[in-house]
């Protein structure tokens, strides 16, 4: 086929495309993806804090750090899904959060007792955190990733990491719904580890799922 | 000033750049309001310039530099609606582009440096001579169903509107019109599965 005749049929193929298109696709995987883990929270974990943990200022310190790391994540995904945007200020601002949390989180550590410090870190769930994290990472990453497929990242180890990072942190949200933890110096470690080893397994998946 | 450090000898003056994007965008915009004249213009300017940029940085056969420029033109064609309206137009349209060439080097095992240049690199010259064909796309087209391939085939050969076509098999428009974008993303993907 020559390529103008190429051009020929594709100018059949035209209509008018809404704007917007990029956002509404990914705010719906985003959307569709967290439902299905915040089933799995619901009904396999249950979610234990928010009956009778919701007023208290641990559970919101750790709704709010992983919520930003979310939107942060989102904001990633979002910029490396079309040609020739920059990533720009969001690894920045991903930072940030994290280092405002280990504030928070030395604080926390020097005002305990040296002997209650290895218990505070490691809590009564350490082990299982950060799996779980990566675990319920995977269906809104599976959203994430159908989605990116159908836009054009043109850096895909880079864009698979970015929905790996909004993935672990919106896992990370809801995950918090159940997990009983109050300390600071334990979310900033066993959350963030689960967050960033969905952004490592996103970045080496993703290399090879996001081609177009 | 870091700016015109980094320009390579050989890329156009600014200001053919600028023209280049007033040109382009204005066309861009109408064809995402559904205008196939526009569309048609911006991916045969486009087209062009893509042969021009892979000829340089490819450097082989021109066949393999055609079927390269027909991947791009369909994946600009699908992947249409990335393009935010607020922004340039030729950066998005080099970094596209760019892309195609790197996964073309890639899928050949071919270790080869794609600089990331500013978009002048894709609009410095253009080339309207079409290259011979290796025909990646017609034997692509061959392994579509036959619903599929005829309906391409009365569009492109016979130039008949979609409507006509449609008519001529006994379909709705509106069937014959999901019909022939199913099958341009059939094409899409399968560009990159069978080099992949």
């Amino acid at each position: 086929m020559r390529t103008a005749d190429l051009i020929e049929l594709l100018a059949h193929d035209v209509r008018a495309t809404p704007p917007g298109a990029v956002g509404r696709k990914l705010a719906a995987a985003l959307a569709a993806g967290g439902l299905v883990t915040f089933a799995i929270v619901a009904l396999w974990l249950r979610c234990q804090p928010l009956l009778s943990a919701g007023q208290q200022p641990w559970f919101w310190t750790k709704v709010v750090y992983t919520a930003l790391l979310t939107v942060v994540g989102a904001v990633g995904v979002r910029r490396l899904s079309v040609p020739g945007a920059r990533l720009g200020a969001a690894p920045v601002a991903a930072a940030l959060v994290i280092l405002a949390m280990l504030g928070l989180a030395a604080v926390e550590i020097f005002s305990t007792a040296p002997a209650a410090r290895l218990p505070l870190w490691l809590g009564h769930s350490w082990r299982i955190c950060s799996p779980l994290i990566l675990l319920l990472a995977v269906p809104i990453y599976a959203f994430l990733v159908a989605a990116l497929r159908r836009l054009a990242p043109t850096r895909p180890a880079l864009a698979g990491a970015a929905a790996g990072f909004a993935a672990g942190a919106l896992a990370a949200t809801l995950y918090s719904l159940h997990c009983p933890e109050q300390a600071a110096a334990f979310v900033v470690t066993w959350y963030t580890l689960g967050i960033a080893a969905a952004t490592g397994l996103g970045a080496i998946t993703g290399n090879r799922l996001l081609r177009w | 000033m870091t700016r015109l450090a980094r320009r390579e000898r050989g890329d156009p003056p600014v200001l053919q750049q600028d023209q280049t994007e007033e040109r382009l965008r204005p066309l861009m915009l109408r064809s995402l309001e559904g205008d196939s004249g526009a569309h048609r213009q911006l991916l045969g300017t486009l087209g062009r310039y893509l042969r021009g940029y892979f000829a340089r940085r490819i450097g082989t056969t021109a066949a393999e530099v055609e079927d390269l420029v027909q991947e791009t033109l369909l994946a600009v064609h699908l992947k249409r609606d990335t393009y935010d309206r607020s922004l340039p137009f030729t950066p998005w349209a080099y970094a596209l582009a760019r892309y195609k060439l790197i996964d073309h080097f890639r899928r050949r095992n071919r270790s080869a440096q794609v600089p990331l240049e500013d978009a002048g690199a894709l609009f410095a010259a253009d080339d309207p001579e079409e290259g011979a064909l290796r025909t990646d796309l017609d034997r692509l087209l061959q392994r579509l169903p036959d619903r599929q391939r005829s309906l391409i085939e009365d569009v492109k050969l016979q130039g008949l509107s979609v409507e006509e076509a449609a008519r001529k098999r006994g379909v709705t428009a509106v069937s014959a019109r999901v019909m022939l974008h199913r099958s341009l993303k059939w094409l899409n993907q399968a560009f990159r599965d069978e080099n992949g």
